[in-house]
This record gives structure tokens, C-alpha cells and sequence, in this order.
């Protein structure tokens, strides 16, 4: 079916386009004659990688364009950068620092910059911009007519700072938003639209590039109520691709890869990855991959998924604690468990879903799409094309502010229905004191240090004694899940907004300059003492783990296991005591005997349940 | 003070059932969302009211400030909370110090050493919860004869169970929270 003839050509300025803008890649879409469709570029493409290539800075390539020009220009094509919009420099950690073939700096107001070219640095939060700017061009050749109104999904577990990046991203590239919305919510949408006299609970299960969300949903005649939700924003298909391409590297034996080389190796793991979705096994080929040699390597199916497990197994316990806080609600059983993004693809986390949880997982919705659609129905909603939905959606994490004792005070709990307000009242310590400064979280951990800093806000008191001042903060979130706060002093009367300001921006140049070349030594300077110190603690973890694991259930294994265990462990002892202190070859024993030990953890565990 | 009752357009009951409390909420849902004064759409006030009314806790201490009565502060210890205050402590002590032991834990192997613990753990949590549900029950089952008590303005008794309350939602909040974070153990 062709659909860029026969689109009823929409007042321009009226229509609201639906953005996906997803870590790999991004769509956008629109309603057409009540239904959503996802818009093609001009070689009919639907999906744009979210890659930009600065190899010629004045005249950035963006999506395939930028995709060809990786392997060539590695260092400055910049892949992945939502993984890094809203963030601090603080927040990364090593890997992230040093993974990418582009180099990531620090910037001045405690932000993350990619380095392009000598002393020229663009900001994840201007990468997305030059996505959106294109889709935005893609829409608007497709539909004949300009574009500047936008609905943007977000990963579900995004906190404030990565929802106003997104925002002021799109801004830059000339679009209102007129929604932000959460992804998996999105793909509710899409799931439900011909569902709408239909009652049911579902879980949206959403693993995509770089992201992973959980929410639940209820869906009664048209009203769409989001129960809730819980996600990790930094684990996704990515750490697959790592992970194997990791595992390929130590197999073969190559270490110290330079950026051309993993550039080529994360792309090569990408596509054993989805062949592997269907076929057994995957030869992996690298021609004159280095000093003209060429590589070859079998890669089974089973070798992928051990690769990828701790990370599926990750998203297990996410989706316990969401159907733990869903049922704490009362909201009786999940009729349906539906599966988007790309990842869901791989059959290892079909599988395990279906174990975990009895569920025989829905797979009716386009994995890469149904975010995308569902933005189209959202923004087709705002512009009157969609009728008779509702949507309800609530705010992922606790909103607080941090107390006496460095303790994390709540305000608005996570899993709230939003738009959301809450109020507290705040008074002067001493007479006379001008104002009193507030920092405020959001997070679920107890001591407030531990959760992410949004940024201080300053409660000004008008003059008096000890006590008399009294100004009442209102603390709101918005459908957007935006925060604004409100301060109210209640002598006057007078409302007016707290600016949050970000408090990493007091960061001085020398300690910039420090952070800089910290950040360009990872990658060369002592990588084999940070790897074995952290090998090592590894190993001192392990050992005594197998020792008591096996006077535990020992009994139980066959003789050909306990020896594969025995020598394993050996292995590791002989390489702690050896003087060569050889890192990569104590973590790779380290995860040989981490392997061998499987059966035993599993006797482990089933022992443990057998025992109530 | 706000009438949350009637944001939802419900009679000021203590007795309301959390359909009634829904089913309002839906129907405002659905129609246009209500404007705040700046002409947007608010829908956060609904929100709230539904929040409050539908536990059982949070709508006596609403019901209760309508009445013009404050919590009284410090006298809400009833006799039988002491044991179970213990019983609550170790349970939660015991929860947090294997889930401390979990994070910690690296490999699968650390992990399944302490699954055994870890269950145990986590029906000593249930214990508490269940007790602390039976507690709650029995004092949400006074509600209408705290309304009737209304009529004659005596609110004695349905303060001093509303201070004995928050305590038992605390702790079962407590609870909850740690059967949380042992899900992931």
C-alpha cells in the first residue's frame, strides 16, 4: 500500500506530528484519516538511525548518511546520544566515558560534551536536535506542507533533567512540544486504539536500544490509566552488542582496540546479534581487520545469550517490582504482556519472559513502530483527529527534597497520577535570614545523596524575627512530567517560580581541566591495573563463594561438573598468586569459573525454595 | 480546607466504598479536565482526592480535619503495637542486611548463596504484613461507628484510632517497600 500520495492534505500550521526519538533509531508519524502511520523519507525509509556525523562540522550527516560514514569517521560520529541527554559528567560511569569511539568530555556547567574536531565540542542535547530537525524535514516533505508542533516520547524512566533536555532539544530544532510522552504508553496506545470498548490490564515490556521500561496499564472504555511503571534508562540492545563484542575480542585474542576497530567490532556483534535471532549460529567475519590480518570466528546462539543474560535477567527484576507496586494498587492480573522495541526480538528474552511469568508474550505490535504510533495517536488526540481516548499517565520516580541528616523527604511518591501538586511550608531559622536554599531530588533511595540532584531552588523570606517568615513551596509536575516550583509567600500572597538552578554549574576550570585529561587517559593509561584490581576483587569474591557453594550442595553435582569447577577455581588461585599480575587473563578465568559455577548457583537457589 | 468529597462530587462519608471513589474519579476523567486559573487544563486536583479518599487512613484524617479535629501528637502507641513493633524491627532489619549483602554480590554464584536468607527474609516481611492488615481491618471496621459518634460531635475515639493508623500504614509502607528490594534478591 503507497501511503505519500493519499494523505488529505491538513492545514499546515494545524497538524501535530509524533516523534519516536529512540537511542538506535527514530520515527516520526501522524494521524491520517483516524489512523496512525508512520511517515517514509524520500528512499521510502521509516526508520532513521540516530546517528550524526560531524565529519565536516559545518554540515553535519544525519540517520544513514551518518551510519556509512561511522566506520570511516569514527571519532566523530556520535551514536547513542540519548543515553547521555540530561545527564551530568558526574553520573558516568567508566564505561561510558571510554566505550564510545568519540571522545566524551566534560563541560564547564558540569554537562557532557562529544569532542569533533580540535577544541569544538557538540552536547548530546544538540545531536538530538539535529535528529529532530530531520525528522521534522522527513515530515514535512512527506506531507507537503511545514511542521511545528511535535508530541515526543520518552523512555518512561526518565527524570526531569533528561525530559527538558528532550524538550529544549526540540525546541532548538524549531518545534513546540506540545506533549511529552512516555514510551511504553505510547505503544499502549498503539495496542489499544482498536481496542477502545475493551477491558483489561496489560504490561508493556519495552527493551529498545538503550533503554528499558516496564509500565502498567489499565484500559477501560477508551480511558488509558498508567498503575506503574519502573525502568532503567541506561541498559538496552547496546550492552548486548558490548557485551558480545567484548566477548569476541577476548576470543580472538585482539586487545587495545583502536576506534576504527570498535566501530567495526560493535557492528560486526550487532549483526551476529540479529541473525541470531532466527539462525543458530553466526560466522563472523573480519577481513584485513588489523595490520592486514583477517578474522574469523563461530558464534552460537548460546554463546550470545550468556552474554547477554545478567542484562535480561536485569530487566527481570524490574518487571518484579513493577508488578509488585501494580498489585499493591489492586488492580488484579495482567491479561496481556506486550513486547516492543527492538530487543524483544531476541528469543532468549522471549523465553525468559515467558517462564518468569506464565505469560505467552504478545508480539501484535511492530517493535520498532508501535512507539512511533502511538506518538501519532497522542499528537492526533491533542489535534482533535483521535476522539474518545483518555490518557492517564504517572510520574516514574519520588520527587523529595533533602532534610536534616542528608535524608531524602518525599513529596510527591513515585507511581503518582500526574499532572501532580504538592505543598510544603518552610520558615526562617534565624531572624532576618534572606532566604533559605532547598536542593531537590528525585529518587527512591533513602539517604538524599544517592539520588539524583535536580538542582537547588532559593526560598526568599521577607525580614523578621525567628519564625514570623513563612513562604509555602508547591511542588508540581506537570502531564509533561516537567517539575515547576511555586513559592508563595503567604504575607503577600505573591506567587512566582523558583528557578532550579543546576547546581553542578559551580564547577571551576582547573577542575574541568582535570576532569578532561582524566577523561582522555582512560582509554591509554593504567587500564591493566584498573582492570585487575577490579578482576581481583572478582576473584576474592568468588573463591570462598565456590568453597562454601560446594560443602553446600556439592554432593548433588556429577563428577564431570565438580571437576570442570575444580580446575577453574584453580586456575583463578594460580593466576592471584602469579607475579605477571595479567588482568585480561584473571577476568577472563574469573569468567570461566563464573560459568562453570551455574549448575551450582541453580542448586543453590532450588535447595533454598525446597527448604519453606 | 479543600472538600475533597466534594471535588469528587461525593457526599462526606467515612464509609465510601474505593469503587464509589473510582467511579467518580472516571467520570471526571472522561469529561473535559477542569481549568486552573490561568484557563489550562488541571486535572491535578482530582487526582488528588482520589488519593486520599481511597485509602482508608488518609480519608479519616480528611474526615477529621473537615470536623475541625487536629491529630493529637504522642498518645497513639496502643498496647498491642509493642510486640509487633519488635517483631516489625527484626524483620526489617533482617531484609535490609541481606539485601545489602545481594547488592554487594557480583556473581551468580554470591547471589545463590543468599536465596535461602533471603526467603526467609521475605516471609518474616509477610508475617508482619499480615499481622498489621488484620490490625488495620479491625480499626477501618469502626468507621461507622465513628460517623455515628459524629452526630453527637464525639470524635474521641476515631482520633485516637487515626494516630494508631498512620503508625500501622507506616510500618506496612516500611514493609512493602523492603519486599520490594528482596523481589530483586
Amino acid at each position: 500500500m503507497s501511503d505519500s500520495e493519499t494523505h488529505s492534505s491538513p492545514a499546515g500550521e494545524a497538524v501535530i506530528i509524533g516523534i519516536d526519538l529512540g537511542t538506535t533509531h527514530s520515527l516520526v508519524g501522524v494521524v491520517d484519516s483516524g489512523f496512525p502511520i508512520i511517515l517514509a523519507d524520500a528512499q521510502g525509509e521509516r526508520l532513521t538511525p540516530s546517528v550524526v556525523s560531524y565529519a565536516d562540522p559545518e554540515n553535519p550527516r544525519i540517520g544513514r548518511e551518518a551510519l556509512r560514514a561511522a566506520e570511516t569517521a569514527p571519532r566523530v560520529t556520535i551514536a547513542s546520544a540519548k543515553r547521555y541527554l540530561g545527564r551530568p559528567y558526574s553520573d558516568l560511569s567508566d564505561e561510558e566515558k571510554s566505550a564510545p569511539p568519540f571522545r566524551v568530555v566534560p563541560l564547564n556547567d558540569g554537562g557532557i560534551g562529544f569532542e569533533i574536531a580540535e577544541g569544538r565540542v557538540v552536547t548530546p542535547g544538540e545531536v538530538s536536535s539535529e535528529i529532530l530537525r530531520h525528522l521534522k524535514g522527513v515530515a514535512e516533505a512527506a506531507l507537503e506542507s511545514p511542521v511545528s508542533r511535535a508530541v515526543i516520547t520518552v523512555p518512561a524512566y526518565f527524570n526531569n533533567s533528561q525530559r527538558e533536555a528532550t524538550k529544549s532539544a526540540a525546541e532548538k530544532a524549531g518545534l513546540t512540544v506540545e506533549r511529552i510522552i512516555n514510551e511504553p504508553t505510547a505503544a499502549a496506545l498503539a495496542y489499544g486504539l482498536d481496542k477502545l470498548d475493551d477491558e483489561q490490564t496489560v504490561a508493556v515490556y519495552d527493551l529498545g536500544g538503550g533503554t528499558f521500561d516496564l509500565s502498567v496499564l489499565q484500559m477501560r472504555g477508551g480511558l488509558f490509566e498508567v498503575i506503574a511503571t519502573a525502568g532503567d534508562t541506561q541498559l538496552g540492545g547496546d550492552d548486548f552488542d558490548a557485551a558480545l563484542a567484548t566477548q569476541i575480542a577476548e576470543q580472538l585474542d585482539l586487545t587495545d582496540l583502536s576506534p576504527q576497530e570498535t566501530t567495526r567490532l560493535m557492528a560486526e556483534a550487532r549483526k551476529a546479534k540479529e541473525s541470531l535471532s532466527s539462525a543458530e549460529s553466526y560466522s563472523l567475519r573480519l577481513p584485513f581487520f588489523r595490520e592486514g590480518r583477517s578474522y574469523e570466528l563461530e558464534i552460537t546462539r548460546a554463546q550470545f545469550e550468556a552474554a547477554a543474560d545478567s542484562f535480561i535477567e536485569r530487566t527481570g527484576s524490574i518487571c518484579r517490582r513493577a508488578f509488585a507496586e501494580a498489585d499493591q494498587k489492586e488492580v488484579g492480573s495482567i491479561d496481556h504482556l506486550i513486547l516492543v522495541g527492538g530487543s524483544t526480538r531476541v528469543p532468549a528474552v522471549q523465553e525468559k519472559l515467558k517462564s518468569w511469568f506464565g505469560h505467552e508474550p504478545n508480539l501484535s505490535q511492530h517493535p520498532d513502530e508501535a512507539v512511533g504510533l502511538g506518538a501519532a495517536i497522542q499528537a492526533g488526540m491533542l489535534c482533535g483527529r483521535v476522539r474518545s481516548i483518555v490518557l492517564v499517565d504517572v510520574t516514574p520516580l519520588s520527587l523529595g527534597i533533602e532534610t536534616f541528616g542528608g535524608l531524602m523527604n518525599v513529596i510527591i511518591a513515585r507511581n503518582s497520577t500526574i499532572p501532580a501538586k504538592a505543598g510544603e511550608l518552610f520558615t526562617n531559622a534565624v531572624a532576618n535570614q534572606p532566604s533559605m536554599a532547598i536542593r531537590v531530588l528525585q529518587g527512591e533511595r533513602e539517604m538524599a545523596k544517592d539520588n539524583w540532584l535536580l538542582g537547588e531552588i532559593e526560598v526568599p523570606f521577607s525580614p523578621g524575627p525567628k519564625g514570623s517568615a513563612r513562604v509555602g513551596v508547591q511542588f508540581a509536575i506537570d502531564r509533561d512530567g516537567i517539575l515547576e516550583v511555586l513559592a508563595r509567600d503567604t504575607a503577600t500572597g505573591g506567587d512566582h517560580v523558583l528557578e532550579i538552578r543546576n547546581s553542578a554549574i559551580d564547577v571551576d576550570d582547573a577542575e574541568v581541566e582535570k576532569m578532561v585529561s582524566e577523561s582522555v587517559d582512560y582509554a591509554f593509561d593504567d587500564m591493566n591495573e584498573r582492570i585487575w584490581t577490579e578482576a581481583k576483587l572478582k576473584s576474592e569474591e568468588l573463591l570462598p563463594a565456590v568453597e562454601m557453594a560446594m560443602t553446600q550442595v556439592g554432593a548433588q553435582l556429577d563428577e564431570a561438573d565438580k571437576t570442570e569447577i575444580e580446575s577453574a577455581a584453580a586456575a583463578v588461585r594460580a593466576l592471584l598468586d602469579s607475579e605477571s599480575r595479567d588482568a585480561p587473563a584473571l577476568k577472563a578465568a574469573n569468567r570461566t569459573l563464573d560459568e562453570a559455577t551455574q549448575t551450582l548457583a541453580a542448586l543453590l537457589v532450588e535447595a533454598a525454595f525446597s527448604q519453606e | 480546607m479543600a472538600n475533597l468529597f466534594a471535588v469528587l462530587g461525593l457526599a462526606e462519608s467515612l464509609t465510601l466504598e474505593p469503587e464509589e471513589v473510582d467511579r467518580a474519579w472516571q467520570a471526571l476523567t472522561r469529561e473535559s479536565p477542569p481549568q486552573s486559573d490561568d484557563g489550562t487544563e488541571d486535572s491535578s486536583e482530582i487526582h488528588h482526592a482520589r488519593r486520599i479518599l481511597s485509602d482508608p487512613v488518609s480519608r479519616l484524617e480528611h474526615w477529621l480535619e473537615r470536623h475541625g479535629i487536629a491529630l493529637e501528637r504522642g498518645s497513639s502507641m496502643a498496647p498491642d503495637f509493642m510486640d509487633l513493633f519488635s517483631q516489625i524491627h527484626e524483620a526489617l532489619a533482617k531484609a535490609d542486611s541481606v539485601y545489602g549483602r545481594h547488592e554487594k554480590a557480583t556473581t551468580a554464584l554470591t547471589k545463590a548463596l543468599l536465596s535461602r536468607e533471603a526467603i526467609e527474609a521475605q516471609l518474616a516481611v509477610q508475617d508482619c504484613l499480615s499481622l498489621l492488615h488484620q490490625k488495620k481491618s479491625r480499626r477501618i471496621g469502626q468507621f461507622a461507628a465513628f460517623e455515628e459518634a459524629s452526630q453527637r460531635s464525639e470524635y474521641h475515639d476515631a482520633a485516637t484510632t487515626l494516630g494508631q493508623l498512620k503508625f500501622l500504614k507506616k510500618w506496612e509502607q516500611q514493609c512493602r517497600e523492603r519486599l520490594l528490594k528482596l523481589i530483586e534478591c
